[in-house]
């Protein structure tokens, strides 16, 4: 138990999708400008990362590694995620169209989102069982949330900031990004 | 020709995809550590890109357009596939360093861009064009990166092994936090201001 | 082109770009295959070889996850990998034993700690107070134990020098129940 607790810990804050491995920038520096579409981004890829560990560890240890063929892992991995996201699209459009209006144009772009394929290369790569991948994909997409949201609330003030110009805009939110890192790496060692 | 030449360029400066388009900025920030990384990521994106925007120009009007998504997909991770088997077998070194950023290049924003924006609607020709440019601009942009995320963090500059040089003082007591995540947001907030300061419109 | 609108013609398209794409990664798969065993094989000779230079092969033994290097067919000891939780991730390090088992040294073979603090456990400064230890000087000199922490990167050596014991200890029970 208490290494599930450390697996979502370590993927949630000191191992963090963005900060820490540098993954889901795209989203991260696109949609964080304001906390409803954050908060819209972060929930969806969350989902889209948990499913998407479901489907593809079983795949990689039933299917990829019996037979030999663990190369064919990237082209497999990324349909799957492609598919996942068309389907939870589709699924979502049906039985909750308001949240779909909601989520709009930010589910297709999950697929291009390198924190989810990332996830699923994290679970083989840390040769997880499928609880730890579940739990690790729970913590990097609680993460991955935590900064986005965290980011919009800041970015939202520093619109009405007054930086050198030469920084409004996305110079100054690297910087920014920068800052909360340091503050995560306050994290390292709580997993003692 | 001209057009050739209009197209290659525009990647490198006006419309270059990390310090303009923002594009592709996972591998740039987290391989920037070391000029070894740089110098080798851009190796494997330049050559995926190229391969990726050729097959697909060449396939161009027989993709049926439902399906074109998925099927570039493909092609790239087939590609990005390739890369990843062969450097493991050749330099596992760099395949070591580079990890799973290389797989990752099958999300690279960028490839699937220029495949969707581009390739897909322009003759091979043009498409090399406009695959070298944006690989050129991937590279010297993420080259510049881990110059100055090394020369600062360490204090020395090293190429395969050969040692460049050292700057004095500095490789006593580096200024570490570069070679930290965080020391790769400022690095880049820093240059797309300087970029901004002189001139060069960024796409806001 | 009306072809193109068609129902199948997509699907076909698809599935045949599926088709080309293993095609070519099986092939690429079995050109690369053995060169890639291969890098492993010598990724982890250089790797013991830090700790027993004078080796020319070694052996593996899945079941007990122990690796024997060799030299002119005679063993020059042990080797187990130990997988540890450091301050900022996992600690990989390598740990050596003479014939009698004591210990002969550990490397650290990879590790995300801070680069100029916790990373130093890396170093040979922090390294060369290993070898020889008895089991019960596997300890912080602050504990009673003979190893002196890095200064500034406390959690990062205490990591180290728990996780070492604890895999000493371990390996040890497993050898003796073995033999």
């Amino acid at each position: 138990m208490s290494n599930l607790i450390a697996i979502f810990f370590g993927m949630a804050l000191v191992n963090n999708m963005v900060l820490v491995k540098f993954l889901g920038l795209c989203p991260f520096f696109g949609v964080s400008k304001k906390l409803k579409s954050a908060l819209s981004m972060g929930i969806a890829v969350l989902l889209v990362m948990v499913v998407a560990s479901v489907v593809t560890w079983p795949i990689f240890h039933f299917l990829l590694v019996p037979y030999g063929v663990e190369f064919m892992r990237t082209v497999i991995f990324i349909l799957v995620i492609a598919s996942l996201v068309q389907i939870i699209e589709m699924t979502i459009k049906r039985t909750n169209l308001t949240l779909y209006n909601a989520l709009g144009i930010y589910l297709p772009l999950i697929t291009t989102n390198c924190a989810v394929l990332g996830i699923t290369f994290i679970n083989i790569d840390q040769a997880y069982t499928f609880s730890e991948s579940i739990i690790a994909a729970l913590g990097a997409g609680a993460g991955f949330t935590l900064v986005l949201i965290i980011m919009s609330g800041i970015r939202e003030r520093l619109d009405m900031a007054d930086p050198p110009l030469a920084f409004k805009g996305t110079p100054i939110a690297f910087i920014t990004a920068m800052l909360l890192g340091l503050c995560f790496l306050a994290f390292g060692g709580i997993i003692r | 020709m001209h057009s050739f030449t209009k197209n290659f360029l525009k990647g490198i400066i006006r419309s270059n995809p990390t310090f303009i388009l923002l594009l592709g900025l996972c591998p740039t920030l987290a391989v920037s550590t070391s000029l070894d990384n740089a110098v080798g990521m851009a190796a494997a994106f330049i050559f995926v890109l190229l391969a990726s925007n050729i097959i697909i120009s060449l396939i161009r009007n027989y993709v049926p357009v439902r399906v074109r998504i998925p099927v570039f997909i493909v092609i790239i991770a087939t590609l990005v596939t390739i890369v990843d088997l062969i450097l493991q077998g050749f330099i596992p070194a760099l395949s070591k360093s580079l990890g799973m950023y290389i797989p990752l290049i099958v999300v690279n924003c960028i490839i699937l861009g220029r495949a969707e924006a581009f390739a897909s609607r322009n003759n091979t020709t043009n498409s090399i064009a406009d695959a070298l440019g944006m690989g050129v601009g991937f590279a010297w942009a993420i080259v510049l990166i881990s110059l100055i995320r090394q020369l600062l963090g360490t204090g020395a500059l090293d190429l395969f092994g050969h040692h460049l040089f050292t700057v004095p003082g500095l490789a006593d007591n580096p200024v570490t936090i570069f070679l930290l995540p965080m020391g790769a947001f400022f690095a880049i907030g820093v240059l797309l201001a300087l970029f901004r300061w002189m001139g060069v419109s960024t796409g806001e | 082109m009306e072809v193109r609108k068609n129902g199948f013609y997509p699907v076909i398209f698809l599935t045949l770009i599926v088709f080309i794409s293993i095609a070519a990664l099986t092939v690429t798969n079995a050109v690369t295959k053995d060169k890639i065993e291969l890098a492993k094989k010598d990724e982890i000779a250089e790797m013991l070889s830090t700790l027993f230079p004078e080796m020319e092969g070694f052996t593996y033994d899945e079941k007990g996850d122990l690796y024997t290097p060799l030299a002119k067919q005679q063993p020059l000891g042990h080797a187990f990998m130990a997988e540890i939780s450091g301050y900022s991730g996992a600690i990989s390090i390598l740990v050596g034993l003479e014939p009698d088992t004591t210990l002969r040294g550990i490397r650290i073979i990879s590790q995300q700690e801070t680069p100029g603090l916790g990373a130093r456990i890396a170093e040979s400064f922090f390294l060369q107070q290993f070898p020889g230890l008895a089991m019960d000087d596997i300890e912080l000199t602050r504990k009673g134990g003979k190893v002196d922490a890095i200064t500034g990167a406390t959690i990062s050596s205490s990591a180290v020098v728990e996780g070492v014991r604890k895999a000493l200890l371990e390996k040890l029970d497993q050898l003796r129940r073995e033999t």
